[in-house]
């Protein structure tokens, strides 16, 4: 019921966002700055309804989070990075080995996991909406945090070494890597859109609500974004090249001093 | 002796098998975890693209005229022989955001505005007229840009099977033939 309701207001949000959009584009003669358009968007919800559909996100990650699995513990009970029940900043120090599950995992496949070994759920009864909120509600705990990511252990060194790779391989029928658009056209635009480098910061803005497709995205729904749109299909949730290449992309923006954004940010 | 030269031959190919491989085996096995259809993309890396990669994009010297000669050869051309087609045909190709996505790229088009990340092609058979020479430039170019510029970012839309030899020579048309809206109309953007 609660659920339901949330939906409706979420599509009630997205409408009202689509059609302030369009009246927006259409009284513009100039293309609006994406970012300045994220912010008029964002304001307008605010003003509107008194709440970003982000933290409503936010809001139901926090009841699944306290939510009993099978085995009776809540995610109380998971490390995520910082030691059990400690959730500020954790995300800021994330992809990292977890000894636990032997194992590198970034904020996504680390609520996948304790949803398992300490909840006691059976993979096909985890749904990925659940883990996003879930994410979006331990992130917002890292609200402009400054990222920390510095890969010491040896599992570490080398999932940050796929990640550099994944990030230069040309790929794919369109001979595309994440470094041709991030690195080679960084601080130019790609149709409207700044494209940033990891030294630049790139990635400090997920979990985000885009209100362009009206979803909340983590950061691997952006990557897999950024491989559809050259034609690769993207990665299963939770396998090894997200947490490589989010591995690599945050470490590379903690070495030029980089910080999130406010967790969940509000983006198009 | 024979054997000799085998043994050699076997081990250079194996050298270049060495230098052109991307990914470890370990690696390999990680990428695999993200299921068939993205590791197959990668298990199946071609040489030239592993090249690239390797390099970030800048060949050195020595590996230039064998790159570029690999890439030549694998230019095909239309049956009938003509490199300009259908200018309309070339246009709806040209314009298209799903299919060559050219205007993304380039400026000229008089359909949408166009990116900068490639040269402008604004007015371009007018500028650089129809000769043979240069229908051949422009066919090939499309084909396989890596054959021209070396680990380029434009599409190599023939060599690897996003447009037809037909189309191709459709798209050239559209960029060349004086009558077409490429060259009669304004490109957007401009004043
Ligand atoms: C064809 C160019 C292109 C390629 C290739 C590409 N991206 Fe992107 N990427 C973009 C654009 C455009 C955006 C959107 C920027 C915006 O709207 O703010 C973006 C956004 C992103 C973002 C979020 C933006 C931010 O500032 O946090 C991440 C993370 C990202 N890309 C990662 C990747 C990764 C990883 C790869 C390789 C798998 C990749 N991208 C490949 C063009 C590209
Ligand atoms: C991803 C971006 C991209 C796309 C898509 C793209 N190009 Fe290019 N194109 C380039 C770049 C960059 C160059 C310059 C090559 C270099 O210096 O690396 C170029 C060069 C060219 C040239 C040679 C220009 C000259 O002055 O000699 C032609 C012709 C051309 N492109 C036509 C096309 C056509 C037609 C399409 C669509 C079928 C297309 N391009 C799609 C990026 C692109």
């Amino acid at each position: 019921m609660r659920s339901y309701k949330h939906r409706l207001f979420l599509a009630g949000l997205a409408l009202l966002g689509v059609l302030g959009g369009l009246f927006a584009y259409t009284q513009q003669q100039k293309p609006l700055d994406p970012y300045e358009e994220a912010m008029r968007q964002r304001q307008m919800y605010l003003e509107t309804f008194g709440v970003l559909p982000g933290e409503l996100y936010a809001e139901e990650g926090k009841e699944l989070f306290f939510r009993k699995g099978p085995s009776g513990k809540t995610l109380e009970e998971c490390d995520f990075g910082l030691g059990k029940g400690k959730l500020q900043g954790a995300y800021a120090v994330l992809p990292k080995y977890f000894p636990d599950s032997r194992r590198v995992e970034d904020l996504e496949s680390r609520v996948y996991t304790c949803m398992q070994t300490v909840q006691g759920f059976k993979p096909a009864q985890i749904k990925r909406d659940e883990v996003k909120a879930i994410t979006t509600y331990i992130a917002s705990f890292s609200s402009k945090a400054k990222m920390q990511v510095v890969p010491k252990h040896p599992q570490e060194l080398a999932l940050y070494n796929l990640g550099r790779e994944l990030w230069y391989h040309r790929a794919g029928a369109r001979d595309m890597s994440c470094a041709v658009c991030h690195d080679q056209y960084a601080g130019q635009r790609v149709r409207l859109s700044p494209v940033r480098s990891p030294k630049q910061g790139l990635g400090s803005e997920w979990p985000a609500y885009r209100f362009e497709a009206d979803k909340l995205y983590t950061m691997e729904d952006r990557i897999a974004f950024c491989y559809e749109s050259i034609a690769i299909p993207a990665p299963a949730f939770y396998s090894e090249p997200y947490i490589a290449l989010t591995l690599y992309m945050l470490a590379e923006a903690t070495k030029a001093g980089k910080s999130f954004e406010e967790l969940p940010f509000f983006t198009r | 002796m024979k054997k000799a030269a085998f043994a050699l031959l076997l081990l250079g190919l194996l050298a270049l098998a060495l230098a052109q491989r991307y990914f470890g085996d370990q690696e390999l096995e990680q990428i695999k975890t993200a299921g068939k259809a993205y590791a197959e993309v990668f298990i199946n890396q071609r040489p030239d693209q592993a090249l690239c990669s390797l390099h970030k994009n800048r060949l050195p010297a020595d590996l230039l005229p064998k790159f570029l000669e690999e890439q030549r050869a694998q230019i095909k051309y239309p049956q009938s022989g003509k490199l300009m087609g259908d200018w309309r045909k070339g246009g709806a190709i040209f314009n298209n955001l799903q299919r060559a996505n050219c205007f993304s790229c380039h400026y000229g088009s008089p359909v949408h505005l166009g990116g900068d990340v490639g040269p402008s092609l604004e007015k371009y058979g007018l500028k650089r007229g129809q000769s043979e020479a240069i229908q051949r430039y422009t066919y090939e170019v499309i084909y396989n840009a890596w054959a021209y510029f070396p680990c380029t970012v434009m599409y190599r839309f023939g060599a690897q099977g996003l447009l037809t030899p037909e189309e191709i020579a459709d798209v050239v048309a559209y960029l060349l033939d004086p009558e077409s809206d490429f060259n009669t109309k304004p490109a957007v953007g401009s004043r």
